[in-house]
């Protein structure tokens, strides 16, 4: 990734020095317009071979979904945010589900997991020979402005794991 | 979310997102995604829309295969009922 943290970590170190007293305040939506995003211009790029009937796809969701009971929920206080995830397994159903995000309505996704976290469906699909495989495990990350921990700790992990379980196609929804 | 699949897809997966706010989208500019009119925290639609969710997961296998160039974004017609 073409990307320079050091400058990175100053524009962000600013940031949450310049946004913190309003960050706590409640103007989550003014400070977040300041974040100094991290972008490459390239935009990378896998091409795409085989057919989705024979492959393993797992899903990724900012949506800050974790289990109820056996996973703490996620930081929603701090203007960093949380950088961890949690695991989530195939077998998880609609009652598993705890939501621990701060700045989204979860009523929508209380009533139907699935409108941010389509595993039934996808199950279906597998059911159906469209999708080889939907995979064992997906992942649930949260609100999250520390993208240094993304970066260097959280997302190189996700990746592992995903390889370790022979993922090929990743879905990511955001919230 | 941006960071993460695009540094997925370097590490060899092919991804595909979801979104519904252009101005953020192609500023993020993810490498393959899915646009479409619902509202926050509910990227797939009405919840209990079967079929609707179904259609948006085939869409995104249908692009997922079909999607030639880096930063394609591709809008979806399905139109947003908020429910009750």
């Amino acid at each position: 990734m073409s990307i320079d943290l050091e400058t990175f970590k100053a524009a962000y170190a600013k940031w949450v020095e310049e946004g913190l007293a309003d960050f706590q305040a409640g103007n989550v939506l003014e400070v977040v317009k300041r974040y100094p995003l991290i972008v490459s211009e390239e935009v990378p790029w896998t091409p795409y071979k085989g057919s989705p009937s024979q492959q393993t796809l797992a899903l990724v969701t900012s949506g800050g979904l974790y289990l109820k009971g056996t996973q703490p929920p996620f930081d929603t206080a701090s203007i960093h945010g949380d950088p961890s995830f949690r695991e989530i397994p195939k077998t998880a159903r609609q009652e598993d589900f705890g939501i621990a995000h701060a700045h989204f309505d979860h009523s929508l996704a209380e009533r139907d997991i699935n409108v941010i976290f389509p595993l039934q469906r996808l199950i279906e699909l597998e059911r159906d020979n469209l999708i080889g495989r939907v995979a064992q495990m997906h992942y649930s990350f949260s609100y999250v402005n520390d993208a240094v921990s993304l970066i260097t700790d959280s997302v190189p992990t996700l990746l592992r794991k995903l390889k370790t379980d022979k993922v090929d196609l990743l879905l990511l929804v955001p919230v | 979310m941006g960071l993460i699949q695009r540094m997925a897809e370097e590490a060899g997966f092919v991804t595909i997102s979801m979104g519904n706010d252009a101005e953020r989208m192609a500023k993020i500019k993810p490498p393959r995604a899915l646009r479409v009119k619902f509202g926050r925290g509910s990227m797939f639609g009405e919840p209990g829309n079967v079929e609707r969710q179904r259609r948006i997961l085939m869409d995104a296998l249908e692009a997922l295969r079909t999607m030639e160039v880096p930063g394609t974004i591709r809008e979806l017609p399905y139109p947003w009922r908020r429910p009750d």
